[in-house]
């Protein structure tokens, strides 16, 4: 029996866009998260970083992203016949996460093509925005969704 | 507070190599409960079905498991101050469970800034390594360092 999914390559359009709430962050989970992947004064070091150009602990960029991820993941990748990504064309932290922060994604379908060497497979490109309580931008992000197709492409006549 | 690398340190060319990092199943599979909670990041049986036929780790815990390394090899005792962000991040392998990972760091260009001579800005390759040699995950990012003091 095939599994099935909600949401196929078929079912991402230009222009298409979702939003979804994430977590508040605590300072402890700032810490906590970057103390084992990120281990940055700035991240970790209360006193250090109220010396620093960012006058307070900041959240690890990585944890945005981390976090990011997992919003994507609930929003609508685990609904999806996802297989993967190729990668990202780029990563944009904007202001400082901040303990306390409330944060939220939006994700905007900027084009989608079909695979031309895999007949089962479309290609996603999104854009994901990151925003705090106060609607700024924190961290921008552009990248490819690979999904298989509900309806594989016909094979041209060289087949 | 004094360091041992400065923005003068790298020039261009300045590379760095990590040790190894093995990652095993339990933690993969912890990330991305977290994190990233695709079924072929958490569940062994649904990953043999899915196209990487077997459990891989998320691609962001790659990404992490290169940040720990740079903080242990040279970032931590550095003058950094932060970084606007990365660019061109490619997945180019899956990392499955029992994979040891390295971390590489290459200058592409530094400059100093137009605005603030206390700092400059420098443009990196980080590549991340498994044990056979091949890049598991590739990208460029920018980060800012002081200047050493006079």
């Amino acid at each position: 029996m095939t599994e099935t999914f909600k949401y196929y390559f078929e079912d991402f359009e230009p222009g298409h866009m979702t939003e979804v709430k994430g977590p508040t962050l605590t300072k402890e989970e700032i810490v906590e998260f970057a103390s084992r992947f990120d281990p940055q004064p700035f991240h970790v070091d209360e006193e250090r970083a109220k010396s620093s150009i960012y006058h307070g602990i900041i959240a690890s960029g990585w944890h945005t992203v981390s976090l990011c991820m997992r919003m994507i993941c609930d929003a609508y990748l685990l609904d999806s016949a996802s297989m993967g990504s190729s990668g990202v064309d780029q990563v944009r932290w904007l202001i400082p996460v901040r303990p306390g922060d409330s944060i939220s994604l939006r994700m905007t379908v900027l084009e989608t093509k079909a695979s031309r060497t895999r007949p089962e497979m479309g290609i996603v490109r999104h854009r994901w925005d990151v925003f705090n309580q106060n609607q700024e931008l924190v961290m921008e992000m552009t990248g490819i969704g690979l999904y298989r197709r509900r309806d594989p492409a016909p094979r041209g006549p060289a087949g | 507070m004094s360091f041992k690398y400065h923005w003068e340190d790298f020039t261009p060319g300045w590379t760095y190599e990590s040790p190894g990092r093995t990652l095993a199943k339990e933690e993969i599979v912890a990330f991305a409960r977290e994190h990233d909670p695709q079924r072929y990041h958490t569940d062994e049986l649904a990953a043999l079905s899915s196209p990487f036929g077997g459990l891989i780790a998320s691609g962001w815990q790659t990404g992490t498991v290169a940040m720990r390394l740079m903080c242990d090899g040279y970032l931590n005792a550095s003058s950094c101050i932060g970084s606007p962000g990365f660019e061109e991040v490619r997945f180019l392998l899956p990392v499955r469970p029992g994979d040891t990972l390295r971390y590489r760091a290459t200058v592409l260009e530094a400059r100093p800034s137009s605005s603030k001579p206390d700092r400059g800005t420098v443009k990196w390759r980080w590549e991340v390594l498994n044990q056979s040699d091949e890049i598991v995950m590739s990208m460029t990012g920018v980060q800012f360092f002081l200047r050493r003091p006079d």
